[in-house]
This record gives structure tokens, C-alpha cells and sequence, in this order.
């Protein structure tokens, strides 16, 4: 089974950590892709682009309307994704509790469509 | 430049179209995805199942919380994705502004950088200081 790990985080919180503080932030996903890689279950990933880097369509008044900015204004934003390929749902769970994220936002587990 | 195209739809919607309706959503959404394939612009997407199915997990207090449900309990709810190969910002829009989901939902488009999390905030920040 697929799933999506979509990693919700508060932006504003990597620019108040001091370069020390970066640096075992990049680590420690470093390490994290690295045992989603080693274990055969990473599929890709990415980091995304701030929030405020964003742009919605949507239909509006018979035109389409660009607005800038995400789609949902949240105490946390979609900051990045992994797709992996897991058993089951328990299996994707707890690759999630093991992703950084987890101790400063909040991953969501969302199984594909196939 | 790689672009992240999130699809924010009402999933209580799709239950209330008829069956005949519904196919003709899936053609349209078919037509779209063969579209940005000939143009050579489409890496990836797929279709999330729906947000009751979504599981959050998180630290608090050192404890590890798994809760049902999605993230963000909003209007639209994220149902899938497409990940798009395009030279600049205006050409993801201009995809985006085709797509099926702007007719009925939002698309977001938001650029990716590639490999390791975090790098590109690091290099942000050093050239700040």
C-alpha cells in the first residue's frame, strides 16, 4: 500500500533556531530519509517552498481567481512530503511516529488511491 | 522547476453526483493528466482516499499521539495531487487554471526543492547573515 506522509510545521519556527540547532534539524531528516531508504519502503519526497510562496486557482464569479498565499491558513503549514510503500496502515503509522516532524509539528498519514 | 500541485476538493460532493456524472468527472480528469503527459510536463499524482481514512501522529510532553482523522478540518480537504515539470511559476499556473479541481475546489501550487529537507532554508539563512 501507498501512503503520504504530509508534514505539517510551524515556518517561523527554523529562522529563531540558532545554526547549531539547524544543523541537527538536517540531520536528523538526513537519517530519517536514510532508514526510509535502507528499509526499501521510501517511494519520494520533497520539501516545499514556504506557504508564503504559494498560489490558489480556484472559480470565482464565472473566472478563474490567483490568490497568493496556501490553500488553508493554519497554525502549521505543509512543509513537506514522504510517499512511501508500507504493508499496512500500522506499518505507515510507525515510520510517521519516527519522522522529525513529530516532535515539532504533526505528520498526517494519508493512504493513495490505486 | 518542479511544482507541487495540491488538490483541495469537497469530498462530501462526489457521493451526491449521479453515476453518469461521475464518469464524466473521470474523463475530464483523465483528459487533463493526458494533457500535461503529451506536453511532457507531468512527473507524478496520485488520489488520496478520504480524510476519515487519515491518521495524525505527533510528540507532546514526550508521549507519541496517533489520532484519527486529517490535520486540518477545513471546507476542502486535500484529495490528491500532481507533481509537474515546467520551466517557471506562470506555466504551473497556467496548468493549475486547467485543471479539473479549480472548477469545483482550489488548486494550490507550491515550487519543491529537491533533496535533502531543510537545505534550501539553511542556505536562506546563511546568506542572511
Amino acid at each position: 500500500m501507498e501512503y503520504m506522509l504530509l508534514l505539517h510545521v510551524d515556518e517561523s519556527g527554523w529562522p529563531k533556531l540558532s545554526k547549531a540547532e539547524q544543523e541537527q534539524g538536517m540531520a536528523a531528516y538526513r537519517a530519517y530519509t536514510e532508514a526510509l531508504k535502507q528499509a526499501g519502503v521510501y517511494k519520494s519526497g520533497s520539501q516545499l517552498g514556504p506557504s508564503s510562496s504559494a498560489k490558489t486557482i480556484r472559480l470565482a464569479g464565472g473566472g478563474q481567481q490567483v490568490l497568493d498565499g496556501p490553500y488553508a491558513d493554519a497554525k502549521e503549514q505543509v512543509g513537506g512530503y514522504y510517499l512511501i510503500e508500507t504493508p499496512d496502515l500500522e506499518s505507515a503509522v510507525s515510520w510517521a511516529a519516527r519522522c522529525p516532524t513529530v516532535g515539532h509539528g504533526v505528520v498526517e498519514v494519508r493512504q493513495l488511491v490505486r | 522547476m518542479k511544482y507541487i500541485l495540491l488538490d483541495y476538493v469537497n469530498e462530501s460532493g462526489w457521493p451526491e453526483l449521479t453515476r453518469e456524472e461521475q464518469a464524466q468527472w473521470l474523463g475530464v480528469y483523465r483528459a487533463y493528466m493526458e494533457a500535461m503527459q503529451k506536453a511532457g510536463v507531468l512527473k507524478s499524482s496520485g488520489g488520496l482516499q478520504q480524510t476519515q481514512t487519515a491518521t495524525t501522529v505527533r510528540i507532546r510532553n514526550d508521549k507519541t499521539e496517533v489520532l484519527d482523522g486529517p490535520y486540518a478540518d477545513a471546507k476542502e480537504q486535500l484529495g490528491g495531487f500532481h507533481i509537474i515539470d515546467v520551466p517557471d511559476l506562470d506555466a504551473a499556473l497556467s496548468w493549475a487554471a486547467r485543471s479539473p479541481t479549480s472548477l469545483h475546489g482550489v488548486v494550490e501550487v507550491r515550487p519543491m526543492h529537491e533533496g535533502t529537507f531543510l537545505t534550501e532554508n539553511i542556505l536562506n539563512y546563511l546568506k542572511a547573515r
